[in-house]
């Protein structure tokens, strides 16, 4: 199977898009998973979801003779991740859950990440990324916050990248979020304008862009092709497409340096899969269009370069996790910054449905908090005359044995910390919340 | 033959099971490769299995460049050797032996002269280039590094590396004149443009108790009046390596490290462990510092060290010898931003990731450790010493394309040991290339700064950085002694909770860990000990260190006596101990008994770095005796003990003494 090209189909054609819940436009009915040789000139159409309802978003492992995707055997079942050995061409179910089970991504180390639907109290109805095995097994959850997160993809540093949209308590902008595969260190990537929306899984070149397809209202279904720099993704946007007339939907990468992209020139045109030059910006020849279909995404089958396998700082034993802000006065407007520096005192940290603690912010700002592992909560400042600063931060949860560290309160992602010691960690950490350190510390002791 | 087979299969079971079980033990893991000439062969220390496996590298570390550009002229470290170039023709026309450990090559004002410093010599080369041979050695301080000429060419400025001083040597007379003090560690200088102002820059950070901002010292001389007029306290940084001056001498620009050793090391993220960057240094009445960044959100470039201007003044290359790397500064860029911002503006610059997008116009990729560099006078080509290379490349410093590379014809075989020490200056095994083995443990050695390793809870666990020279026989590692073997030293938890990215693979750990054990030695201590024949107070100094008895002469316990635990030749009997240093901030109880030889070099001293100077360990933190018996000691007695122990040097050394 080696350079063929993988894509996935659908024969109904693109409409009435929900962004909100992601589902509906990336997992449509009866799409199906197909393979042409596309060095041959009429190259037959080889349907590899022949057994499937419905199936899409192929992802190739890194030597290149394994596929994953996402598949409904029957009509009305939950979308459950497979593997294709694309030798034989013989699959076998990875998950099998009551919940949809979506976009499956390879990690380092016979693993794969995937979203799954969430009912439970934290997560309010979004999907959260899992962790497990090839063969299914060791199935851990990673992200626990109110959020969905959608089309995984990892990063060459080891790190997933990942649509992520807040859902509770109110529906938040898409952002690109990335995590290490044990659910550590959870940060944003790339933050869109009200209004937009992420289309696609993100692709990483070879010369350290991340590609994309971005939504503005104006376009139908599809988006914008846009890249940014890995080492500087908020402020490196660059729409690839700005001059070309049409709607892209997805984006893949050939270890030649091209791009695939599925394009559309106007909304009387199917969805077809074009090559595309990322340094020139030009869109290429037509790789394959078939009037019939609107051509969703593509993927070719080569070996691809291992991203590095990170290890874990997670310890189970442990059911905490760390939190140090070196100082609650540095936030992002530097000029707010410098109005509001003598004034804020506390932080007050709320969980999903409750307050966790207040806290005393040290003289120098610093604060220094253990709190309980694999819940989500949000802080916001407040000055010492109990007025609110700045309003609730995202959602951020740490996981067991996790150490963070932060500058300051919606600080600016691009600053690193001044080197001095806060006085907050010259003290024990500020357990939180009071009452549950309390069971937790006491079935400790008892044990 | 069957009781040959069985005979065979009885040694070859439970000796393979004897064998992997060694193994186990010695890596911490179940699945290194079962190969014992990886450990056994690769570290040994036979002289001849050491010079079948190791190759004679040239080690390209400084370079100058002829008026004409048709010469290069090329220390070679690790040959002892300046190598003349012929630019043109691309190869080696003068090898020509200098002293030990060459650092610097500067040429005479009518460049017919060069001089070499060398660091392991204490002197300078003095090389007729016409003739091709050395014509006459200078005295200098202690680890000679950069040089300079004065004005009018007649003085050579030293900086004396180890020492911490710079020396003005009369090229006449060869005599040495002057001798300022500077700050820790200095290597490079650099003489303005209109000829009044030399910049020394430091390495080391003044020595400070731990919490205290981390200030290194940037020395000003007069050159007319050949004094020390200012010095610059450098906030926040460290490891200065170079100066350069714009052509029009309004900046200087000094390479340097941000550390972030008071921060607890929880995370690698954001810029948590170390930044790079470079200090603008305004050339005029209370000129600002200002420092900025080379690094970007997520890409680090870790070890700058050569930095040339071109004669335009537009651009600045600045080498990255952790991450094989020249970036190229826009200098106007940077007066631009320098102009419109505040002072407290650019204060908040110097963490700022992002800001290197307004002035880096270029990265470009080089062979491993790019070090020195040297701009043509036509100022068209930038020639970059690739040091573990053997190469020096030629790039258009125009285009910035690569045009070129001369090769020294070193050794083409990449030995275990060579492939181990560019592992140790790369930053490949650390997440988003932050720090390289180097970064921390700079020429091997160790930075002078103590780290807060956040253990188990933030703000325990500060950590003394120890030196990497000649460990093979000192195990076990790291101050709580958790570690018996670098293999383990640097295996899993080493990535987990250091480098926090994919752990060496096995190939990898082998080739750093023979590195490690069998390629790093002690520079000779000819500050204290030059040739094994102890001063009066040296002697004295033995003898406190191997008595039995105090000075009132009851009997001092033997667990209590220096040399009981500070056992020769390593001074250290590879054992814990309480030595009454433990801190509420600490989870060890006992630490590690350190090896004692070179020990000057490695202030602060204990553990946590508490110990300004070998003298504080008993003065200050030695009230309780429990470091030894010294509450006794007269004070002449307590100096003669620490000039006794300044003398410790490598065993080797005192082997060649003993001859």
């Amino acid at each position: 199977m080696n350079g063929m090209l993988i894509f996935t189909r659908s024969a109904v054609k693109m409409q009435n898009i929900n962004y909100i819940t992601g589902l509906s436009w990336r997992y449509s009915p009866k799409t199906q998973i197909v393979a042409i040789d596309p060095d041959k000139k009429d190259s037959t159409v080889q349907i590899l979801s022949e057994d499937f309802f419905s199936a899409r978003n192929p992802q190739i492992s890194y030597d290149g003779n394994f596929m994953l995707f996402t598949a409904q055997r029957k009509p009305n079942d939950p979308w459950q991740i497979w593997e294709m050995n694309l030798r034989n061409f013989t699959s076998r179910q990875v998950i099998s859950s009551n919940e949809n089970c979506i976009d499956p991504a390879y990690l380092p180390g016979d693993k794969l990440v995937f979203s799954k639907l969430d009912l439970n109290d934290t997560c309010k109805g979004g999907y959260s990324l899992y962790t497990c095995q090839l063969d299914g097994s060791s199935i851990h959850r990673i992200t626990f916050n109110p959020h969905s997160y959608f089309a995984s993809s990892l990063l060459k540093d080891g790190r997933i990248l990942t649509i992520s949209r807040q859902v509770y308590p109110d529906n938040g902008v898409q952002k690109l979020m990335v995590l290490r595969p044990d659910g550590t260190k959870c940060d944003i990537f790339y933050e869109l304008t009200e209004g937009s929306t992420l289309l696609s899984q993100a692709t990483e070149t070879a010369n350290g862009k991340l590609i994309f397809i971005e939504k503005t209202q104006s376009l139908a279904t599809g988006g914008s092709l846009v890249s940014i720099r890995y080492n500087r993704p908020l402020h490196s946007r660059d729409n690839l497409s700005s001059g070309i007339v049409g709607e892209f939907l997805s984006v893949s990468k050939q270890i030649s340096g091209k791009l695939i992209v599925s394009y559309r020139k106007s909304d009387a045109d199917r969805y077809a899969l074009y090559e595309f030059d990322p340094e020139k910006k030009i869109l290429g020849n037509v790789i394959y269009e078939n009037s019939g279909y609107d051509i969703l995404e593509s993927v070719v089958v080569e070996k691809q370069e291992i991203p590095k396998k990170l290890p874990s700082e997670v310890d189970t034993a442990v059911k905490t996790g760390q939190l140090l802000c070196q100082d609650i006065n540095v936030i992002k407007d530097q000029s707010q910054s410098r109005s509001i520096a003598s004034q804020l005192s506390r932080i007050e940290v709320l969980g999903i449905d409750s307050i966790l603690g207040v806290v005393k912010a040290e003289q120098d700002g610093s604060f220094y908090l253990k709190i309980i592992a694999d819940k989500p909560f949000r802080i916001k400042t407040i000055d010492s005359n109990g007025k609110l600063i700045q309003g609730l931060s995202d959602w951020i949860w740490l996981r067991p044995n996790e150490r963070r560290g932060c500058i300051g309160c919606h600080n600016d992602h691009e600053l690193a910390p001044q080197n001095l010691v806060p006085i907050a960690v010259k003290k024990l950490p500020v357990s939180l919340p009071i009452h549950v350190m309390k069971i937790v510390e006491k079935k400790i002791s008892s044990e | 033959m069957g009781v040959l087979i069985a005979l065979g299969l009885l040694i070859y079971f439970p000796g393979r099971k004897m064998a992997r079980e060694h193994v186990n033990t010695k890596t911490a893991v179940s699945d290194h490769p079962l190969l014992c000439s990886k450990c056994h062969l690769y570290t040994s220390e036979n002289a001849l299995v050491s010079k079948l496996l190791n190759e004679d590298y040239y080690s390209p570390f400084n370079l100058a460049i002829s008026k004409d550009g048709s010469r290069l002229y090329v220390v070679a470290q690790e040959a002892n050797s300046l190598l003349v170039v012929d630019v043109e023709k691309q190869q080696i026309i003068n090898k020509i032996k200098v002293g030990n450990q060459p650092h610097t090559v500067i040429l005479s004002k009518n460049g017919q002269k060069a001089y070499v410093s060398n660091q392991w010599s204490d002197n300078v080369s003095v090389v007729d280039l016409i003739a091709a041979k050395v014509v006459d050695t200078l005295k200098t301080g202690n680890g000679p590094a950069g040089l300079s000429l004065s004005a009018d060419g007649q003085f050579l400025y030293v900086v004396n590396s180890y020492a911490s001083t710079i020396s003005l040597i009369d090229l006449k007379s060869g005599e040495e004149l002057k001798r300022f003090t500077t700050g820790n560690n200095p290597t490079g200088v650099n003489l303005s443009p209109d000829e009044k102002t030399l910049l020394i820059t430091s390495r080391r950070a003044i020595i400070a108790p731990y919490g205290e901002p981390v200030v290194s010292e940037l020395t000003e001389i007069d050159e007319r009046t050949q004094r020390v007029t200012n010095r610059h306290n450098i906030e926040s940084a460290y490891m200065m390596e170079n100066v350069a001056f714009t052509p029009a001498g309004d900046l200087a620009i000094v390479s340097l490290n941000r550390p972030k050793n008071l921060v607890p090391s929880i995370q690698v993220e954001q810029g948590w462990m170390m930044n790079y960057g470079i200090a603008i240094v305004e050339q005029k009445k209370n000129g600002r510092v200002i420092q900025l960044l080379l690094d970007e959100p997520n890409a680090f470039y870790p070890d700058p060290f050569g930095i040339a201007i071109t004669p335009d003044g537009k651009k600045a290359f600045v080498s990255s010898s952790g991450v094989n790397c020249i970036s190229v500064v826009n200098i106007d860029s940077i007066r631009s931003l320098i102009s419109k911002s505040t002072t407290e503006e650019l204060n908040s610059l110097s963490n700022n990731l992002g800001i290197s997008d307004h002035y880096i116009s270029k990265r470009i990729t080089t062979g491993s450790d790019p070090k020195g560099l040297v701009i043509s006078h036509d100022g068209k080509r930038l020639y970059v010493a690739e040091q573990l290379e053997d190469k020096i490349a030629i790039i258009n410093s125009e285009t910035f394309d690569k045009i070129g590379s001369i090769d020294l014809n070193g050794p083409k075989r990449i030995t275990v040991n060579r492939t181990g020490r560019r592992l140790f200056n790369n930053s490949g095994h650390t997440f988003q290339n932050q720090f390289s083995c180097y970064t921390c443990h700079p020429d091997m050695h160790e930075d002078g700064l103590v780290y807060n390793m956040a253990a188990k809870d933030m703000g325990r666990n500060l950590t003394n950085t120890q030196s990497l020279r000649e460990i093979h026989h000192t195990p076990p590692y790291k101050w709580n002694g958790k570690n018996q073997t670098v293999y383990k030293q640097d295996g899993i938890r080493f990535s987990t909770v250091l480098t926090r990215t994919e752990q060496f693979n096995y190939p990898d750990l082998d080739a750093i860990t023979a590195y490690i054990l069998t390629g790093i030695q002690y520079p000779p201590n000819l500050q204290f000990n030059p040739s094994g024949v102890l001063t009066k107070s040296q002697q004295q100094g033995k003898k406190i260190f191997e008595r039995k008895t105090d000075n009132y002469g009851a009997a001092i316990p033997v667990n209590n006596r220096c040399i009981t635990c500070h056992n020769p030749p390593y001074y250290t009997n590879l054992k814990l101990a309480d030595v009454g240093t433990l801190a509420a901030s600490d989870d060890s109880t006992q630490f590690d008994t350190p090896h004692l030889n070179n020990i000057y070099a490695s202030a602060p001293y204990l553990h946590d770095g508490r110990a300004a100077t070998l003298e504080e360990i008993w003065t200050k933190y030695g009230q309780t005796d429990k470091h030894g018996k010294v509450n006794d000691l007269t004070k002449i007695q307590l100096n003669d003990l620490i000039d006794f122990l300044k003398s410790l040097r490598a065993p080797r050394y005192e082997k060649k003494s003993t001859k």
